[in-house]
């Protein structure tokens, strides 16, 4: 006869089990990363009796953790890609409010400038129009200078947060590699699985994900190994990697992510996605960067347009326009890891052919190569790297000096500096050449109907430029110049001499003479200032396609557009994120009713039990009555 | 599908939270007005607002320029018209010192001594300054005082030509003045073909009109005199003393060659002589000059008369040429008051289409925003209550 009090007991023990299990689930309802556990129930091995196999009452097989692999690289994944878009978001957003406002905003501090240019054009004698000009100018400047050092700080959190990112990661790898650790001994000792244990592993790769993109694969030993990048080993059974930010190799200021080994450390910092360490390092590239790289090349345009035909015009005091702005220059970085002595001289050749990007120069077996550091396509430079015929390329004017190794490499940063290089060169308000330096006229005795236009500058550096010239017409199709030569005069046409050009329409009659002469008395005159507020609005970016302002509604649309997209992005992935982690939680989630239904059934159980070991007390207790008779 | 505990009461906690944001959103946009607070909220519309609010600060500025404009427009038109008036006055003792018979040579004299103040007075008027003491007519040499006239009434223009242009729209530049050059030294001299004078030597009374065009197309431009061979007959010369045309002398009678004519009066001496000169220009103070010093001569002899006729003739003649001038130039004025008129018409319609489509891209709509703030809040107001709801039942409640 099977012993039904044994049986009893294996069920009173089994229930025990399984309503310690419950309790440790309700108990466990608020832990994160906590996963439902089950007590599995097995009959015991039967008996075998004349009559048949005799069932020798419950056991509980094991504890089994309610988890599955797959789903949970599914959430981890999912969860990962939206802490990077959020990071991303966050970040870009503060780029989005920081240029936000439009009444305070650089189109406007443009607008006042030009504004101010108008207004000396009205009042070019009236020095108080010009000192606002050269205010208006350095509000511009302070303008673009206060968004660059906001910029600036952006970058310095984005190293400090590269920092913090390294050491909450290597201190999860190393406490990923302690738990491989311990759980490969929890199953040697015991043969069951350490499931809180291994619910602690998984929460910290969950964990590890939100900071950085990770794959794992499980080992025999039941340890997980954790690559990172382009599967870089980050965790190796009871070995972790450290990741640290170290300095640029380039630039001493910026960090970059390193894997270090006891041998090696590789710069892992483009190959890195997802998490918050992959939303800082992206807005970085594809924001901050970018961001610093168009106000610099916006103040460069403007610093063109401005200087060249500020060069054209006469100031107050009769002397030519000097520049008006000065721009940072081109910043060049050599690598730290550089065999050879190899620097480069780099200019800007002019703002159309100038980009956004950052590029490197890497000299190779077969010569000096140029590449774009954000979309990595090689540049064609041509020339030959020389004083006498540098490389020119994307705007570019590079001469290389000293000796260089193959393998060596220098940064080349063409506005990243510009903005903070950025001033007003003009200081006296009676500087400012609002003036042509020449003016024509025609003489009083003059016949003929032929009039004169006021004449325009077209090479400010001719030496003879302001050299008086005498338009003198010998019939009244030819005239000679200076009393000299026999030139076919077309009604209108242009007359281009000493870097000046006039025109001359109408009909003049036989001896009539026009004047070009030095304009030193021309207070009054505002030609130049005219076209300086028409240069403004010409186009000057992108091969002459793009003016300042529409440079400005680009840069401020790109803004608006990478900031809209990451946040429909992280919605989107919010989503994504919030399902994958709901069907992982559908499976190991603890549901409180679920765990009162099975505190009732098991105690109901744990009742049963008990009542068979009364039954089989009272049986005995029978038998011992009979024979005791 | 089993729901764990946690993440229902995860999903319902964030679910409020979104509620709230989008909320707290459509708080910003009442609370500013504004429907794009920065370009994130809808890129395109940012980048035209941006565009749009540029385009009016400008308009502002060419609105201060076609102020600006107006106003030194106006002070020129005043001066022009103060210089239209001397020159009326001027023409009114030239009439009344052109009675030879009347007027004696004493009488002339204290003409020609009023005539003195008044070319000082168009002086004056030529050098006018304006409120920060720019030379109305200096051209671009605004702070040179551009008329010098010496005491012998020859004037010295030491300005330049140049007319500054002034932005009043997109498109639109209206010079604000004219150059001195232009106003006060290019009259049209004689009758804007040709001008007569008497020679000094002239002995006779013969006394020649200001001439006229008949035939422009036949007109030889160049220097032509009008030689009295004898007393009774003519003949015409030009610069190379070819003769060109000649005839028998009838007082009165108009002399006509190369599609011009003159008319000679009274009794020219054999040997007198008249210039026909081509016209080039002369300028105001000239003229007065010319007046002046013909009315200090003494002019007792008949042929004294007749040379002070032909003199006052030819001035009378260059004052109306001056004063046709002005009227000419004050007409370029009006136009640019009015051409400054219509760019100001045209601002207005601007402004009022930028602030129309500021409103639609920038702006917020009230009604819908107060309705969606509803929406909103009663879906906040939905998940709250049901939220506690939901989480008051549990099994455990019945154990």
């Amino acid at each position: 006869m099977a012993d039904f009090m044994a049986t009893g007991v294996s069920g009173l023990l089994a229930f025990q089990r399984a309503l310690d299990t419950t309790s440790h689930n309700i108990a466990n309802v608020n832990t994160p990363g906590y996963s439902r556990q089950v007590a599995e129930l097995t009959t015991r091995q039967a008996e075998q009796h004349g009559s048949g196999w005799l069932g020798n009452g419950v056991e509980v097989n094991t504890v089994k953790r309610m988890y599955d692999d797959f789903m949970a690289s599914q959430a981890r994944s999912s969860s990962s890609t939206f802490s990077q878009l959020d990071t991303f978001a966050t970040q870009v957003q503060r780029v989005n409010n920081l240029f936000g406002d439009s009444s305070t905003g650089l189109t406007a501090s443009l607008q006042n400038f030009s504004n101010a240019l108008q207004s000396v054009a009205s009042s070019p004698t009236s020095i108080p129009a010009r000192q606002t000009l050269l205010s208006q100018g350095q509000a511009l400047v302070n303008r673009l200078q206060g968004y660059d050092s906001s910029l600036d700080s952006l970058d310095a959190q984005v190293n400090v947060q590269l920092e913090a990112e390294a050491s909450t990661i290597s201190t999860l790898a190393t406490g990923i590699a302690k738990l491989n650790q311990e759980i490969s001994a929890g199953y040697a000792r015991s043969g069951q699985p350490p499931n809180d244990l291994l619910d602690q592993r998984d929460r910290m790769l969950d964990e590890l994900s939100t900071h950085v993109n990770v794959s794992t694969v499980k080992q025999g030993d039941n340890s997980v190994n954790v690559f990172i990048g382009n599967g870089q080993p980050l965790v190796v059974g009871q070995t972790a990697s450290r990741l640290v930010a170290v300095q640029d190799s380039f630039d001493a200021t910026r960090r970059v992510i390193a894997l270090q080994s006891p041998t090696s450390s590789i710069d892992l910092t483009d190959s890195l996605t997802g998490g918050t360490l992959g939303g800082t390092i992206d807005f970085r590239q594809q924001v901050l960067e970018p961001a610093r790289n168009s106000l610099g090349k916006f103040s460069v345009g403007l610093a063109q347009v401005m200087n060249d035909q500020h060069a054209a015009g006469m100031d107050l005091q009769g002397n030519l326009g000097g520049d008006f702005f000065a721009v940072g220059p081109v910043a060049v970085q050599a690598s730290g890891l550089n065999a050879g002595t190899a620097s480069l001289a780099v200019t800007r050749t002019g703002a159309g052919a100038l980009t956004n990007a950052d590029y490197q120069m890497t000299y190779t077996a077969s010569g000096w190569t140029l590449q774009r550091s954000d979309t990595g396509a090689a540049v064609t430079l041509s020339g030959a790297g020389t004083l006498a015929s540098p490389y020119v390329g994307d705007g570019l004017s590079i001469v290389v000096s000293g000796t260089p190794q193959v393998g060596d490499r220098l940064k080349i940063l063409p506005t990243a500096n510009a903005v903070s290089g950025l001033s007003v060169l003009v200081t006296d308000p009676s500087e400012v050449a609002a003036a042509a330096p020449v003016v024509a006229s025609s003489a009083g005795t003059n016949a003929g109907g032929g009039t004169i236009t006021q004449g325009e500058v077209l090479d400010a550096s001719n030496a003879q430029l302001r050299s008086t010239v005498t338009i003198r017409f010998l019939t009244s199709t030819t005239y000679s110049v200076n009393g000299a030569g026999s030139f076919a005069y077309t009604s209108g046409g242009n007359i281009d001499i000493n870097g000046w050009r006039v025109q001359v329409s109408g009909a003049p009659a036989v001896g009539d003479t026009f004047t070009v002469a030095d304009n030193t008395a021309g207070a009054g005159d505002n030609r130049n200032a005219l076209r300086l507020t028409a240069v403004l609005n010409q186009p000057v970016f992108s091969n002459g396609t793009t003016s300042l302002n529409a440079a400005i509604g680009q840069f401020m649309g790109d803004i608006g557009v990478k900031t809209n997209q990451a946040q429909v992005g992280r919605d989107a992935q919010k989503v994504v994120r919030d399902e994958n982690s709901a069907a992982l939680q559908s499976l190991s989630g603890v549901n409180l009713d679920e765990e009162a239904a099975n505190l009732v059934r098991f105690q109901q159980a744990y009742q049963a039990m008990a009542q068979i070991i009364g039954v089989a007390d009272k049986m005995f207790q029978t038998l011992l009555a009979a024979t005791r008779g | 599908m089993r729901l764990s505990t946690q993440s229902f009461y995860g999903s319902a906690l964030s679910a409020m939270l979104d509620q709230q944001a989008v909320l707290s959103r459509t708080q910003v946009q009442v609370a500013t007005g504004k429907r794009v607070n920065t370009p994130a909220d809808d890129p395109i519309a940012a980048v035209h607002i941006l565009e749009l609010e540029r385009t009016q600060l400008e308009s502002d500025q060419f609105g201060k320029n076609s102020e600006i404009a107006r106003s030194r427009l106006n002070l020129e038109e005043q001066a022009l018209a103060d210089a239209g008036t001397v020159l009326q006055r001027v023409r009114e003792l030239t009439l009344q010192a052109a009675n030879t018979a009347t007027m004696s040579d004493t009488d002339r004299r204290s003409v020609a001594t009023e005539l003195v103040q008044r070319r000082q007075e168009l002086a004056d008027i030529a050098n006018r300054q304006d409120a920060v003491g720019e030379y109305l007519f200096a051209g671009f040499s605004g702070l040179t005082k551009p008329f010098t006239v010496s005491s012998t009434g020859s004037a010295v223009y030491s300005g330049d030509q140049g007319s500054r242009m002034l932005q009043v729209g997109q498109s639109q530049r209206v010079a604000d003045g004219h150059s001195g050059f232009d106003v006060f030294m290019q009259v049209p001299r004689g009758n804007g073909t040709f001008a007569t004078a008497a020679t000094s030597t002239n002995t006779g009374t013969g006394v020649i009109d200001i001439g006229s065009v008949i035939n422009k197309a036949a007109w030889v431009a160049g220097d032509y005199s009008l030689n009295f061979v004898s007393a009774s007959n003519w003949q015409i010369v030009d610069a190379a003393s070819t003769v060109v045309a000649s005839g028998a002398y009838t007082a009165g009678t108009s002399i006509s060659f190369n599609g011009v004519q003159v008319t000679v009066s009274g009794s020219p001496a054999s040997g007198d002589s008249f210039t026909i000169t081509e016209s080039g220009s002369e300028d105001m103070f000239t003229t007065l000059d010319t007046l002046v010093s013909s009315l200090q001569q003494t002019a007792a002899m008949p042929a004294d008369k007749a040379k002070l006729q032909t003199a006052l003739g030819g001035v009378l003649q260059q004052l109306d040429q001056g004063a046709d001038h002005l009227l000419g130039i004050r007409a370029e004025v009006g136009s640019r008051l009015s051409m400054l008129d219509g760019a100001e018409s045209i601002r207005d319609n601007l402004k009022v289409d930028i602030a129309g489509s500021l409103a639609d891209l920038r702006d917020l709509d009230y009604a819908e925003a107060m309705t969606r703030m509803n929406q909103q809040l009663v879906g906040l107001q939905a998940a709250q209550q049901s939220y506690i709801k939901i989480a008051q039942l549990s099994l455990f409640n019945y154990l």
